[in-house]
């Protein structure tokens, strides 16, 4: 996991430092607020991690998608543990139902306005 | 879907409207509702011309706030809006037109044709606090036709308030539930819904194909093939309130030109709309409620527009009498409260705008300038 995640980065950053100079290790580094010696243990997949917020700072840096790379990291983003834990069962049972749907049934997904008693 | 029932008849939230769909019925049965913030006309007396809209009101599902509302609402289940104390509100009843790209008529003249398919019938109920807003009459889900206690969406693109004489409305006008101002409360002397219920019956199948065939549009070489396939939708504390008869509207309820074996009666969606004082829509929510509209005496000084909406095929039903008999808010407030409708000053609407049913898609009974 770590070692996928940690490739990821490293093409990502190097694609981008191609075009632009800024991207280097040192300075993307220093713009999410960590160590270049703490990334560059990253990128190589050695057994380091990132908080959630530094990944969260890394995917803006890149431009990549937060949720993406925290999944690559073996993380699930804080809000949506939160809300998984106030409905656990339900959200348990909803993911498993759509665990072998394609995406776009997924994306089509509607919530009914519920009727009640009246 | 997670449950592999896709198919069934459901309501919707998308964005602020409520999707009606029967894709049981036909594959073209859907329509939307959606509720307009308005100014609220002058209760004074005087017949105006219909005020405009400003925006939908923000609809919420109740169950995503159960923490916060009250346990009857869980129950009834059904949606939230916010209204301030004597806010103003309408429905808009918007179809949907459906269209088929014939490539086979292609030839010299056209590039292709197109199958246009009218907006697919609904016959609609509206209740407040469960009093059909029609009739006066009580909750009760059946189709009336004598007098009728429904309207039909493909005649009436909005419900502004109680029909209380024929082309007569009162306003839908927002009043804390339990002061005694609401239709509920004048005629049942309770306080227990508020809110509105509405349910929709679609068409027959048959009844739909046989009475709506699709027309058929060439379209030729020199059109960019964009036809305007929309739309008949000629318009895009205490917690729990009701609706009142507020201020006298020039709006005719038109008759069902349809019989009443047209419709559908074995399929039906309903919904509650619970009405949430703007005050506490932030305490339940986290979100703003949207602002007070303007007055209609600023909204007349900046010589916005009025409307009156004319379908010279459609014949408007009497009005009820139950519902003549209620009280407006300024009635009723002369024995209640000194100023029950603040800025209340009347108004003489200069800039009428006619609406045709029929004439054109780009109808809007939009207001602007606020």
């Amino acid at each position: 996991m770590k070692k996928v995640f940690g490739t990821y980065i490293r093409k990502r950053r190097e694609s981008l430092k191609e075009k632009d100079r800024q991207y280097s290790l040192r300075q993307v580094a220093t713009r999410i607020g960590i160590e270049p010696s703490l990334l560059s243990r990253v990128e190589r997949g050695e057994p380091t991690s990132l908080s959630e917020l530094k990944i969260l700072s890394l995917a803006q840096d890149l431009g990549e998608d937060a949720d993406v790379l925290l999944a690559l990291s073996g993380k699930v983003s804080s809000d949506i543990q939160e809300i998984i834990r106030k409905r656990p069962q339900l959200f348990a049972q909803l993911i498993r139902d759509l665990k072998n749907l394609p995406d776009h049934a997924v994306l089509r997904i509607v919530r009914e306005v519920r009727d009640g008693k009246w | 879907m997670a449950n592999g029932k896709k198919e069934e008849t459901m309501i919707e939230l998308d964005g602020d409207e409520l999707q009606f769909s029967f894709p049981e019925v036909h594959h073209f049965a859907d329509m939307s509702i959606s509720f307009q913030q308005t100014l609220r006309i002058p209760d004074d007396g005087t017949d105006y011309p219909l005020p405009p809209g400003f925006r939908d009101f923000p609809l919420v599902h109740v169950d995503d706030y159960s923490e916060n509302v009250p346990y009857s609402w869980i129950e009834h289940g059904g949606v939230m809006l916010p209204m301030y104390q004597s806010e103003g509100l309408w429905t808009c009843f918007s179809g949907r037109s459906h269209q088929k790209t014939m490539p086979e008529c292609k030839g010299k003249k056209y590039k292709d044709s197109i199958l246009q398919f009218p907006e697919y019938p609904f016959a609609i109920k509206v209740a407040t606090g469960k009093i059909n807003a029609l009739t006066g009459d009580l909750w009760n889900e059946r189709l009336q036709k004598d007098p009728q206690d429904y309207m039909v969406s493909t005649e009436q693109p909005w419900l502004d308030g109680y029909c209380v004489e024929k082309g007569i409305i009162r306003q839908f006008v927002a009043m804390p539930l339990g002061a005694g101002y609401t239709a509920e409360e004048q005629l049942t002397g309770g306080a227990q819904y508020g809110g509105l219920q509405i349910i929709a019956y679609p068409m027959k199948k048959e009844s739909y194909e046989r009475l709506f065939p699709p027309r058929e549009k060439p379209v030729p070489y020199s059109d960019e093939c964009n036809f305007p396939i929309d739309n008949r939708k000629i318009c895009s504390v205490k917690e729990n309130m009701g609706l009142a008869p507020g201020g006298r509207m020039k709006q005719g309820i038109f008759q069902d030109p349809f019989s009443i074996d047209d419709w559908d009666m074995d399929h039906k969606s309903r919904c509650f709309v619970h009405i949430v004082n703007s005050l506490m829509w932030k305490a339940i929510t986290g979100k703003n409620p949207p602002n007070l509209p303007l007055l209609a005496v600023h909204y007349e000084y900046y010589g916005l527009p009025w409307f009156e909406y004319y379908d010279e095929n459609a014949q408007p039903i009497d009005g009820s009498k139950k519902l003549e008999t209620l009280k407006s808010v300024v009635e009723m407030g002369k024995e209640k409260d000194p100023a029950p409708l603040p800025e209340n000053e009347s108004v003489e609407p200069k800039n009428i705008v006619e609406l045709f049913n029929e004439l054109a898609n780009n109808q809007v009974r939009e207001g602007t300038g606020w």
